[in-house]
């Protein structure tokens, strides 16, 4: 044991950084969420009364509801997306690299910069789509202020910069698939569609199951997102754009506990949503796993 | 750049040693920097908070003295200083901004800052408005905040447009027509007449807030009872929503603000940097603008404070740099150099601030912001006041964006704006 001191030391400084800036942090948010605290001033210890207020606070419903909605409009395109690409692009014979790349993109560009892009293409008035749509006579669609379009637009944005991502994941796994197995569907005569559906989605149910799994917790993480296409500004310390309509759990969070410098409530915020992330993991294990005739 | 794997694997063990110190010794550190005669003194502000012109003169002014050393700190700059100073020890500044709207939050650990009453304010305090210094003030007269501007409001109008609609354009006629919210609700009635498709504001929580403003009490009342309920807030509620049934809503709640202002917006209604977000937004426009009185009085929106937390290393000094810098002399200068409206009214009559603006068609916009300034409530405003609001203000996008009623609306903005009351330890 000791004698492994050198390679002990390489690995240590992701540990001693998960240490000190996550594993202590998130420790001490649990204590926080049984204290009153402004940030500053003395904790007050207050017991189970934030999660009290918690339970009868309609914001926090509504942030859980704008979180499930815009969640479940981005994941099923992204990983339907990522998968059909996926496919298309594992048959391509010539500039997989480029296309590789070109797809993978939008998953390394600055969130922001992506989010104020959407914010300018959406634009209730001025918006590149609503040109679009004017010149066909289509009316201008208020993208950025109707609450179930303001969930599109943000569940487009998050659909435009993770399909990529999970598409290469995909791409590998498809890869793994021995071509011997696509040679037999065919001399069985399926054709590409059926041999998509029998063949290849069931090979890769490990894979996808990890990529829910993963787009689960980063989906419900949506916080960026509709913080810059909404920014507050000092006359209106809302957040979330007109309605709260995409006001996601993690940006009330946010709110709460730094601009309302509540960070007891906050912190129950965050604890709260935890609990509810894993439910969330659990049963889309399940359904996954489901159909899985071993 | 070029990095060998044993330079690499160097780097990596020292990050790690640096970050596992920090670690180990975050949180306590000593409140003391030492004696209190320091001669490196640092200031935070951010962008705009301060002239850096004037700045960069004080730290020359006092050059024999001290090495003042001044950062302009980006992002959310209330959780950057609030987390610096829970944290204590060398790194907390011993100047630092808060942004007005911030400042009430504070007040409640008026103990992590110095009370600038005993360094000397109490002698020039009678130099700056009354309401906006009481803004910084506990109620035991614990000052903590030192006035760097403020944010009086007008009515700023398209007098081109007023002319094309035959209504009155010169500043002082306008301001007697819009006397009063109605008043003016009435003069865009016309103005809608006239010029269909123009808007008169921009949305319901501009005019909720300035109408907020211009009272003597807000949500919260000094006992720290909630009062978010009580009709002076409806009245203000009212007067929000009466702009929206009289279709004289933009509804505009995200950034297209800035493709309307001056086309289908043809006046607006805020503070006096306000000017500079419209001549920024809308160029082309310059000279048509004017400015007049707020219907229903002057309010304020923002304008921020100077502090020297606990941890200062040389009080005296560093209040003699912030009484320098933001001195009636020194606060002409900010305003030319970077339009900060000075706390200081006798800096109003100074040829800095006298003069004619190009962008108001030369009007002298200080003959309506300087008496409004003076004229401005002392109101208070309780620690929570601005996360009371806060549903209010999202009621108000929701009646705009769902068409929600407005009553509906009223009814679940004050059940939340009690919720978050009590969550915050109001009554």
């Amino acid at each position: 044991m000791l004698s492994y001191w050198r390679q002990y030391l390489a690995i240590s400084p992701f540990y001693l950084i998960f240490l000190g800036f996550s594993f202590v942090p998130v420790f001490y948010s649990l204590y926080l969420s049984f204290q009153r605290y402004d940030g500053l001033g003395t904790k007050q210890f207050v017991g189970l009364q934030q999660f009290e207020f918690l339970w009868s606070d309609p914001v926090f419903w509504l942030s859980i509801r704008n979180t499930l909605i815009i969640w479940v409009l981005s994941t099923v395109p992204t990983l339907f997306g990522a998968l059909v690409l996926a496919t298309l692009l594992h048959s391509v014979r010539r500039f997989k690299g480029f296309y590789r790349i070109a797809l993978y993109v939008p998953n390394v560009t600055s969130i922001v910069a992506v989010a104020i892009f959407f914010g300018a293409v959406f634009s209730n008035d001025f918006g590149l789509v609503n040109a679009i749509l004017g010149t066909v006579g289509i009316s201008p669609v208020p993208w950025l202020s109707d609450p179930w379009l303001i969930k599109v637009v943000i569940a487009l944005l998050m659909t435009w910069m993770w399909t990529g991502y999970n598409m290469i994941i995909y791409l590998a796994g498809l890869q793994a698939i021995p071509q011997s197995v696509y040679e037999a569907a065919r001399m069985d005569g399926a054709g590409p569609i059926r041999t998509f559906f029998q063949i290849t989605i069931p090979i890769m149910r490990p894979i996808i199951l990890f990529t829910v799994v993963i787009s689960t917790i980063n989906g419900l993480q949506s916080f960026s997102e509709p913080q810059v296409l909404f920014a507050s500004n000092a006359a209106n310390q809302n957040l979330g754009g007109p309605g709260q309509a995409g006001l996601t759990t993690l940006l009330y969070f946010y709110q709460s506990a730094f601009l309302d410098n509540d960070y007891g409530y906050g912190a129950a915020i965050v604890w709260a949503f935890f609990v509810l992330i894993i439910v969330l993991v659990v049963i889309n294990w399940r359904i996954v796993q489901r159909g899985r005739k071993s | 750049m070029d990095l060998s794997r044993r330079g690499f694997l160097q780097a990596a063990v020292f990050t790690a040693a640096a970050s596992g110190l920090t670690v180990a010794c975050g949180g306590g550190g000593s409140d003391s920097g030492g004696t209190k005669n320091g001669k490196n003194l640092t200031m935070w502000y951010w962008g705009g908070a301060l002239s850096d012109k004037v700045v960069a003169e004080a730290k020359t002014h006092f050059k024999s003295q001290i090495k003042l050393t001044s950062s302009s700190i980006g992002g959310d700059f209330k959780q950057k200083l609030t987390t610096t100073l829970a944290a204590g020890g060398s790194s907390v500044p011993d100047i630092t901004g808060i942004k007005g709207e911030d400042i009430a939050s504070f007040l409640p650990n008026a103990d992590r800052f110095l009370d600038l009453n005993d360094l000397g304010f109490k002698k020039i305090s009678s130099q700056y408005l009354e309401w906006k210094t009481k803004l910084a003030q506990t109620e035991d007269g614990k000052q903590i905040g030192f006035p760097i501007d403020i944010g009086p409001t007008a009515l700023f109008y398209r007098a081109d447009q007023f002319d094309k609609a035959g209504l009155p354009s010169d500043p002082a006629k306008v301001a007697a027509e819009a006397k009063s919210w109605d008043d003016y609700f009435a003069l865009g009635t016309e103005l809608k007449k006239a010029l269909p498709g123009t808007f008169l504001i921009n949305n319901m929580g501009s005019v909720f807030s300035i109408a907020v403003g211009q009272g003597t009490t807000r949500f919260i009342d000094q006992d720290n009872h909630f009062i978010g309920d009580q009709d002076h807030i409806r009245a203000a509620w009212d007067t929000a929503v009466r702009a929206y049934t009289l279709g004289l809503d933009a509804k505009i709640n995200d950034q297209s603000w800035n493709a309307a202002v001056g086309k289908s917006l043809t006046t607006e209604v805020g503070a006096a940097w306000h000017a500079l977000d419209i001549e920024s937004a809308a160029p082309d426009t310059k000279g048509k603008w004017r400015v007049c009185a707020t219907p229903g009085g002057p309010a304020n929106q923002g304008g921020s404070y100077l502090t020297l937390p606990k941890q200062c290393r040389n009080p005296e000094e560093a209040f003699k740099i912030i009484s320098w810098i933001l001195s009636p002399d020194n606060n002409a200068k900010s305003f030319t150099d970077a339009s900060i409206f000075p706390a200081s009214p006798e800096t109003y009559a100074m040829p800095a601030m006298t003069g004619p603006d190009d962008f108001f068609g030369g009007q002298k916009i200080i003959e309506v912001f300087g008496p409004a300034a003076e004229a401005i409530p002392v109101s208070y405003e309780a620690p929570a006041d601005s996360a009371v609001m806060a549903p209010f203000m999202a009621e108000l996008t929701s009646i705009e964006a769902k068409g929600k009623k407005p009553d509906d609306a009223w009814k679940d903005a004050v059940s939340q704006a009690k919720q978050i009351a009590r969550r915050q330890g109001v009554n």
